[in-house]
């Protein structure tokens, strides 16, 4: 399977998947993140610091499924220094409602990416995939894994070393502490979180850190 | 890993914070106060109040947008979480802080159409009035709104020391004093050079010295 034909059918999977999410009163689930990450090529030497907040919403009924998308604003610096960004929005997606105020969700969209100097820029297609739960009263568990594939930019093509279906991959895992509330019936949390990302891209595995501060609510 | 967590614990704080004290009524004063608003959102959105005396009154005045009155504490103002005070001025220039609210911020509130993002909001309020009065203070960067200017807009600084290019997706503000804050859809990012401080928008919107 190319990966023309792989990204077309994880496509086609999610608009069915979304289909009539919308069809009677709705609920969710809506996610806010504040991060700074930084992520180091060992190999190479230089690293890439990004900032920015990722706004992530789940809408739909009763079914299995519901509506997915976001919106991912990100901008920093390399090391050696150059101004970096990275922006995608998530239109297409489906996902599920994990408790009052977790979710699983899988969206593809468009996006730009790129930095002054070290990093073509680029229109991305990314696909991500997003997992958070609570785990008791003050933890909860975030995750995400974000596959790009990349156009107008020759030079960041087949970046990932051990998926070579994709151009660039990146990924975090990270462990919230913070306070659940329920405010007037609505479920809702706060925290801050610290977690491990990774990264292939330019032929290169990047390891480093994200700090973050996480905000979600859910429907009564 | 200390490290990180060190980080993470350090995020949203400040040092040399002004204390909740109230002022005596020897003078007139005028405080500049925000509050986190309610949960869960209470360490990335603030809202401003203007607090307002004259000497020998023993109730204050409060200015701010969606509410107002009299109060007998300064700070406590529900459903407003943990307030931080910004601004103090007593005397001649309390004296003038407070004509001034009285003549710019009735019209200015009459006029408003509130729009929660990008403004104008409560905190665009905070910016105009501190602006039109002439009190030099900044709303932290968690008070999203302060640097409503339209779709595209420029001023002057609140501090009045520097110059701000704004639209809603993305601003600047550069100064002597201010630093640079650079500002992605109202959150903003980058330090402050007088007192010095990292910019960050959660929390009292600071790590480093409190703003004074």
């Amino acid at each position: 399977m190319t990966r023309a034909t792989s990204a077309m059918a994880l496509t086609i999977g999610l608009v069915v998947g979304a289909r009539g999410a919308l069809a009677s009163p709705p609920q969710g689930v809506a996610l806010l993140h504040l991060d700074a990450s930084y992520l180091h090529d060992r190999q190479a030497g230089t690293g890439l610091g990004l900032a920015g907040f990722r706004l992530h919403g789940l809408i739909g009924t009763d079914a299995p499924i519901a509506y997915f998308g976001g919106l991912d604003l990100r901008a920093g610096t390399t090391n050696p220094g150059g101004f970096a960004y990275q922006t995608d929005l998530y239109l297409l997606g489906g996902g599920r409602r994990l408790g009052r105020t977790g979710l699983l969700g899988v969206a593809a969209g468009v996006g730009a990416s790129g930095a002054v100097g070290t990093l073509d820029d680029a229109v991305d297609l990314p696909v991500e995939a997003l997992f958070e739960a609570n785990l008791g009263g003050r933890l909860r568990v975030l995750g995400r894994a974000r596959a790009v594939w990349l156009l107008a930019a020759p030079g960041r093509a087949d970046g990932a070393p051990h998926f070579g279906w994709t151009d660039e991959l990146d990924a975090t895992f990270a462990v919230r502490v913070g306070h659940r509330y329920r405010d007037s019936g609505i479920p809702s949390g706060n925290g801050y979180f610290v977690g491990v990302s990774y990264r292939e891209a330019r032929g290169a595995q990047w390891v480093g850190a994200t700090l973050g501060y996480s905000v979600d609510v859910g429907s009564p | 890993m200390k490290l990180a967590l060190a980080l993470v614990a350090a995020t949203s704080c400040t040092v040399f914070q002004r204390p909740l004290v109230a002022p005596p009524n020897d003078q007139a004063t005028v405080l500049l106060v925000t509050g986190g608003l309610g949960h869960p959102i209470e360490k990335i959105a603030r809202h401003p109040w203007f607090a307002a005396r004259r000497a020998g009154e023993t109730q204050w005045t409060i200015w701010e947008v969606g509410g107002g009155g009299s109060a007998d504490d300064p700070f406590d103002n529900q459903p407003y979480l943990e307030p931080v005070l910004h601004g103090v001025w007593r005397g001649a220039a309390g004296a003038d802080a407070i004509a001034c609210l009285e003549r710019e911020a009735p019209p200015w509130l009459a006029a408003l159409h509130y729009r929660v993002w990008p403004g104008p909001n409560s905190n665009s309020f905070g910016d105009v009035m501190l602006r039109r009065c002439d009190l030099h203070a900044s709303l932290p960067v968690t008070a999203i709104g302060k640097d409503y200017r339209g779709l595209v807009g420029a001023s002057w600084t609140t501090e009045g020391t520097g110059l701000q290019i704004e639209t809603p997706v993305l601003g600047l503000r550069v100064g002597l004093k201010e630093g640079v804050e650079i500002h992605v859809l109202g959150l903003g990012f980058g330090f402050d050079l007088w007192p010095p401080a990292l910019i960050v928008p959660i929390g009292s919107g600071r790590l480093g010295v409190a703003d004074r």
